[in-house]
């Protein structure tokens, strides 16, 4: 298919919003595919919520325009609202309220008639694994339930687009993996996805695109291997021998064709880890070096965004 | 849109038991209390502002001029003359504690040293300011026309009994009584013949005062706080993240004001209903004496009590700030209101600054109906500040949040 053909469903250009002194959102552009699921990876005070809360208007941007389906949100604001579902980052729902109240009330805002809402409303307590508990009040779920709850309430209006803002902050593994599963159910069924976060893991699971933020800037975006291009981090194999010769050391060398860095009894040979592996370690099975300890340098985000920054993406 | 959030706000506010407990709950209890303490309403005493008596001289006479002349040079009291009808009417209305009328044949009784001819028309509303009225009266009427007429009479006396009795023997007595005058005082007072009309009381025959006080007081302050409460779950949602989800959908800010002021409406009608069946069952509060006044007063109180509740609401950034401010203003609009302490008993400065409070109109309407039995059209101008009150609350309220909506969501 042609790329070119690919819809846009958000167009972000030069966008700009200020608190204050604070530039919390600083000239950014991005776009976003029908279907996709783009990440916004980003420390904390990266910018990411007040991205979200533009994209959803309920912020007035300082500059730069935001188109969702082709609509400007200034100027169509209420079919925007209609296009989109929101999952905030805190936990938004009415504790004194059971699950299936709150979901009714919610889905009512976005005028879904009664009968179709209770049938969406089954549907998915059913995707999110809690129809048992349906008539439960909001406050004596745990943490993960409310989480899944909290993803529900922004779906009843079978919105095109959901932006997700951190919603697994303070989730046990079990519930983490069951949201990663109703993301990518919703995914398969077509709705195109945002989600911020600042787990790196949670962003090379789920996204096909990113944008790595910092401090309100978009610092790189891309697919991992386009991030990884930008980065000029190189996936590297430290091999430690226990014993290794200058003439095996050149030997290797000419047999890997492969640059080699040396110290003492340790090489870093910089290479593609997946296919090269294998190859180098049967030469050096060969060669008759026994081997001590490999370490893999994998040109993963956490290192791409060490190399962009300078910081961590978590202290 | 706005029905969706009233149901909702509707639904919140019943979830909370404790909420739901004290809305109905505690004011039957203050209402109780206040019922009881209220019941032998009397004693104390205020002085300070001279009373307006109003006074109809059907005489015209030298007699009755004088009279009125010296009541007139009272620091206690300030006359105002006016027609028998309208002064009644205004007495009636609460306008004023009382009428006094010298009726025709005023002078000639004087002379005759017969009981004269006056009356008191007075609203017993005003218990306290009548005591004092009562006794101011007594005095200097005795000084003025008591001793005029016990000289007539003594007069009569001699010229029957001992006539030929010489002028001058005569004056001597007259001169000696009047240097024992103070003595004279009691005996004499049987003899004016100022007769006392209660006009409020006796076309009413409810005769409980205290507890029309007791729960129009107690119902208008009680429901100021639970609708500050019920505001307050607007300020609830900001912290809570709700309000920011709410802002998601495609509704309209005010939406969600609106559907809140509905929900505090509904609740402080229901609530002011809950207390009027309770003192009618208990202490047999006549509600269907007048009911359609009582239902339209409900209303305006009501709506006009809700909007103030919510007023605080916008004006306050934080449940903190709110409970703060709304106990600071509620308290101080009931006391000066006459919410705490009937409004009769203060002083009459204290009556003056009583209209800037809400309390005060929703109390006079609920007494205009029990206690002096207005009709109708009478109660309907109170009703008319009460929702005028409202709906100013109602505007400033809708500005404010249109204004606040983003520091609202974000702050
Ligand atoms: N309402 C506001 N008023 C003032 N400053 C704000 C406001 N909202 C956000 N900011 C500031 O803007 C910057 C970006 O905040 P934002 O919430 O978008 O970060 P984030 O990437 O979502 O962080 P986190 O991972 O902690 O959620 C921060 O420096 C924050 O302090
Ligand atoms: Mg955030």
């Amino acid at each position: 298919m042609n790329r070119y053909n690919i819809k846009q469903m958000i167009q972000v250009s030069n966008l700009s919003k200020s608190f204050d002194t604070i530039h919390a959102v600083n000239n950014i552009s991005f776009s976003i595919r029908k279907g996709e699921v783009f990440g916004l990876l980003g420390p904390n005070g990266a910018g990411k919520s007040t991205i979200i809360n533009l994209m959803s208007t309920i912020l007035k941007s300082d500059e730069g325009e935001i188109l969702i389906n082709e609509n400007d949100i200034k100027q169509n604001s209420t079919i925007c609202k209609q296009l989109i579902g929101v999952v905030p980052q805190e936990i938004s729902l009415y504790d004194e309220f059971s699950a299936v109240d709150n979901l009714i009330f919610w889905g009512s805002l976005y005028k879904v008639p009664a009968k179709i809402l209770k049938q969406r409303i089954k549907n998915i307590l059913k995707l999110i694994g809690l129809y048992d508990r349906k008539d439960d009040l909001i406050k004596t779920y745990s943490g993960g339930m409310k989480r899944r709850i909290n993803i529900a309430a922004a779906l009843l209006h079978n919105p095109e687009i959901l932006f997700m803002d951190e919603p697994t902050v303070g989730v046990d593994p079990q519930s983490r993996n069951k949201i990663f599963e109703i993301i990518e159910t919703l995914n398969q069924q077509g709705i195109t996805i945002v989600y911020t976060t600042h787990y790196m893991e949670e962003v090379e699971r789920l996204c096909k695109r990113i944008a790595i933020m910092d401090a309100g800037k978009i610092v790189a975006q891309g697919t991992q291997t386009e991030l990884q291009k930008q980065s000029n981090v190189k996936e590297a194999v430290q091999i430690t021998f226990q014993l290794i010769s200058e003439v095996q050391l050149e030997q290797l060398q000419s047999q890997l064709q492969i640059k080699i860095n040396q110290s003492e009894q340790k090489i870093i040979i910089e290479c593609d880890v997946n296919k090269d592996l294998s190859n180098i370690i049967s030469i050096c099975n060969k060669s008759n070096l026994r081997i001590k300890d490999i370490k893999l340098k994998k040109a993963n985000l956490e290192a791409i965004f060490l190399s962009l920054t300078g910081k961590q993406l978590r202290d | 849109m706005i029905l969706t959030i009233f149901k909702k706000d509707l639904k919140l506010f019943f979830a909370d038991r404790k909420g739901v407990l004290l809305t109905f709950l505690m004011p039957i209890l203050l209402i109780t209390l206040f019922a009881f303490a209220f019941g032998g309403i009397g004693g104390g005493s205020s002085k300070a502002e001279p009373i307006k008596l109003l006074v109809s001289d059907l005489d015209n006479s030298s007699d009755s001029k004088s009279v009125i002349a010296s009541l007139q040079a009272l620091r206690e009291l300030t006359l105002i003359p006016k027609e028998v009808i309208e002064a009644t009417n205004l007495v009636h209305k609460g306008k004023n504690v009382g009428v006094l009328i010298l009726k025709k044949g005023f002078q000639d009784s004087i002379s005759a040293g017969n009981n004269l001819p006056m009356e008191l028309k007075y609203d017993a509303a005003r218990e306290i300011e009548m005591g004092m009225l009562q006794s101011v009266l007594m005095q200097s009427l005795m000084s003025t026309v008591g001793q005029k007429s016990i000289k007539a009479k003594m007069n009569t006396y001699f010229d029957t009994n001992f006539s030929g009795m010489p002028q001058e023997m005569k004056e001597k007595i007259f001169n000696n009584m009047d240097a024992i005058k103070g003595g004279m005082n009691t005996s004499a007072e049987n003899n004016m013949g100022l007769k006392m009309t209660s006009i409020v009381k006796e076309s009413t025959k409810i005769g409980n005062l205290g507890l029309i006080q007791a729960v129009a007081g107690t119902a208008i302050m009680m429901l100021l706080f639970s609708i500050a409460a019920i505001g307050g779950g607007l300020l609830d949602e900001k912290e809570s993240g709700t309000l920011k989800r709410l802002f998601y959908s495609p509704l309209k800010p005010t939406d969600i004001l609106f559907g809140k002021m509905g929900a505090a409406l509904v609740l402080a009608i229901l609530q002011l209903v809950v207390m009027f069946v309770f003192s009618w069952l208990v202490f047999g509060l006549p509600i269907f004496k007048d009911f359609t006044s009582l239902v339209l007063m409900i209303l305006a109180t009501a709506f006009a009590v809700s909007s103030f509740g919510i007023f605080l609401v916008a004006i306050a950034k934080t449940r903190q700030q709110l409970q703060g401010l709304s106990t600071i203003v509620i308290l101080t609009m009931s006391a000066i209101g006459g919410s705490m302490i009937p409004l009769f008993v203060m002083p009459a400065i204290m009556q003056k600054i009583a209209v800037v409070s809400v309390n005060y109109w929703g109390i006079q309407g609920f007494y205009d109906i029990f206690w002096r039995s207005l009709p109708l059209i009478e109660i309907l101008p109170k009703m008319g500040i009460l929702v005028a009150i409202g709906l100013v609350m109602t505007l400033i309220s809708v500005l404010l949040f249109k204004r606040n909506v983003l520091k609202l969501m974000h702050n």
